[in-house]
């Protein structure tokens, strides 16, 4: 009885947990759909129509509404993304590679780099605006926008791998070495295989950090706006749905990039559960 | 022969910790030596030195007449098995075992065809034939034994380090490979060290035995001056077929808390703590009244239980002291006394068989 009530209970908030959670983006998601031009930003829903996701691609006749100016700040996003998600895995595969053994300052070395996911964005976008200005350099997002994305991303790929090689076997490595393989190769073609999973997830991380990132970015970017920045910009003028069916589209494509690395994973995880196996005989 | 590998004075400490205390080795080419060591004497150390895993901190390795504390485990030509095998997951049986041919730096061999004839080789010779395409997860315990065996003696090394390489085998198949490993070791006229806790795997397994006591090599012949001679209390009392007692010696007398033990002329070995040492299978029991020779040294002792293992008996007694003494009766020999719980009993050895370390 008592088991079953508190079941109930757990169940209940489970579920209000789970409806706030994604309310908001299924509203968002509901209102995309709202008829256009005259329709606003809001319930009821007058008529059903695709019209805001037509307004999107510049498929409908001309308004006093004008297309979202993301175009080019997409593609600029994206380039960003994978520019950061590259640099933060490699510096995170090697720099955790370094900490599995011991090295002089490497307790403050670790802390050096964790900070760097700590520190308040606004606090870092600002610094680095600062700098820039100072010594002259110009801001672009490219530029100061880049490494501070990969100041931020870096640690979260780095703690993937910490704890991904932390339970690598390294008699593995060993076997590898004394049957006359050299370090570097054993890398390639030994621990690297092993630990892809990890770093697929590193990756993963490194994307989403720098594509939605926007704190960071607003004072560290120059004039050519990052997606985040062009969709907040909008928000300034009036809101229109063409921001929610916007919204549908990208949360679409998050979903296409979990959907590939959660394939890639697969392969990964099968590899995995043979080394499970083995560790339990 | 001629000596493949020669440590001298090798030592390694962790902190306060002499793992590896002065150790002196010389291994001889071609030969099966086992390493006996308890847990924490400091064996896996020793063996990853030898391998190049670490460093040592003094004290020189000549591997086949060179020195190598300073070369990198890849360039060592030294074979290691490890305990867990650390086979490499991603790939196949085949590919565990051609892995070292195709990539090692010196002389890879890139033509496929010739890897497959070395695989198809060494396959046979360890036993592994019809399992090359299976993935390592796949194959039981002692064939992944094979496997780490194969894919390390493909690459040709002149010595073979096993760390424990039968301790992640169940007990029936531990036996089995024993044999199978000494066959495989003959076939490739390789030497094997091969480390174990083990004294019954120790004696079986090492045409040499050498014993580690923390950190130094406390002995090294063949297994059966090992198991006859111990060269001191320390590897007595790893073979664990020794009853101990420690003491002092007097002129004629060991003088023991149960006793004095009259000598019969032993020299006794110098070295370590004293200690007087009377195998299990040595002593027999009697009753209070049975009557004792000159030669003979006679304790009494309360019997506490007994343990039937076949070809024999081993039963335990309590003495005066509180220490427990253990008897081992072949049932070949003859009958052996029946005991009952908590009656007192003679327990009576031959002076001369009794060791004495001083």
């Amino acid at each position: 009885m008592q088991a079953s009530g508190t079941k109930l209970v757990l169940g209940i908030y489970t579920t209000l947990f789970l409806v706030f959670l994604y309310g908001p983006m299924v509203v968002l998601a509901i209102l995309s759909f709202q008829t256009g031009p005259e329709g606003g930003p809001q319930f009821p829903i007058i008529e059903w129509s695709v019209y805001w996701y037509k307004h999107l691609f510049g498929m409908t006749p001309p308004t006093r509404i004008a297309p979202l100016p993301i175009e080019e700040a997409l593609v600029r996003s994206l380039v960003l993304a994978v520019m950061t998600m590259i640099v933060s895995t490699v510096l995170g595969v090697t720099s955790a590679q370094a900490f599995r053994k011991k090295f002089t300052g490497s307790g403050f070395a670790f802390y050096l780099i964790v900070l760097g996911m700590m520190v308040p964005g606004v606090l870092v976008g600002l610094g680095m605006a600062l700098i820039a200005n100072a010594l002259g350099i110009d801001r672009h997002w490219w530029g100061t926008t880049f490494v501070l994305h990969v100041v931020y991303t870096y640690p979260f790929a780095f703690l993937v791998m910490l704890a991904i090689l932390n339970r690598f076997d390294q008699n593995v490595e060993e076997a590898s070495w004394s049957l006359g393989v050299s370090p570097v190769k054993t890398f390639g073609k030994v621990t690297f295989p092993l630990i892809f999973p990890g770093v697929l997830s590193a990756m993963l991380f490194a994307f989403t950090l720098s594509y939605d990132e926007f704190s960071r970015t607003l004072f560290a970017s120059g004039r050519d706006l990052t997606l985040p920045l062009a969709i907040y910009g909008t928000f300034s003028v009036e809101v229109h749905p063409n921001v929610f069916a916007f919204g549908v589209l990208t949360t679409l494509f998050s979903f296409a990039l979990l959907g590939t690395y959660a394939a890639l994973m697969m392969l990964s995880i099968r590899r995995a559960r043979r080394v499970a196996i083995q560790e339990e005989a | 022969m001629a000596a493949v590998l020669q440590l001298s004075q090798v030592t390694k400490a962790y902190g306060a910790l002499r793992a590896l205390d002065g150790i002196d080795i010389s291994l001889p080419d071609n030969a099966y030596i086992s390493l006996l060591g308890p847990s924490g004497s400091g064996k896996t150390i020793l063996l990853r030195v030898i391998a190049g895993f670490e460093a040592p901190d003094s004290g020189s390795i000549l591997f086949k007449g060179e020195r190598v504390e300073a070369v990198p485990p890849h360039r060592r030509n030294i074979g290691f098995v490890f305990q867990n095998f650390a086979l490499f997951p991603h790939l196949s049986v085949a590919g565990n075992i051609a892995f070292g041919l195709e990539n090692r730096e010196l002389n890879p061999i890139t033509d496929s065809a010739v890897v497959r004839a070395r695989v198809k080789d060494i396959v046979a010779l360890v036993g592994l034939t019809g399992l090359e395409d299976r993935g390592v997860a796949q194959i039981s315990g002692g064939q992944r034994q094979r496997v780490a065996l194969a894919r390390t003696l493909i690459t040709e090394p002149s010595l073979v380090l096993l760390d424990e390489p039968l301790g992640a085998l169940d007990a029936n198949l531990r036996t089995r490979m024993r044999a199978e490993l000494r066959a495989i070791r003959e076939r490739c006229g390789v030497t094997f060290l091969h480390v174990t806790g083990s004294e019954t795997e120790a004696l079986a397994m090492g045409d040499t035995v050498l014993v580690l006591d923390r950190g130094r090599i406390a002995q090294a012949d063949d297994a059966d001056t090992v198991y006859n001679r111990p060269r001191s209390a320390a590897v007595a009392r790893f073979l664990n077929c020794y009853n101990l007692f420690e003491g002092q010696l007097s002129k004629d007398d060991f003088i023991s808390p149960v006793g004095r033990f009259p000598l019969q002329g032993q020299k006794a070995d110098v070295r370590g703590q004293p200690a007087y040492a009377i195998r299990y299978d040595r002593i027999s029991v009697r009753p209070l009244a049975a009557p004792v020779t000159a030669e003979e040294v006679r304790i009494e002792g309360t019997f506490i239980a007994d343990e039937y293992s076949g070809a024999a008996i081993n039963s335990f007694f309590s003495l005066d002291d509180g220490r427990v003494i253990e008897v081992e009766s072949h049932l070949s020999q003859a009958a052996p006394q029946t005991c009952v719980p908590h009656g007192r009993y003679a327990l009576v050895w031959k002076r001369q068989n009794a060791l004495v370390y001083a």
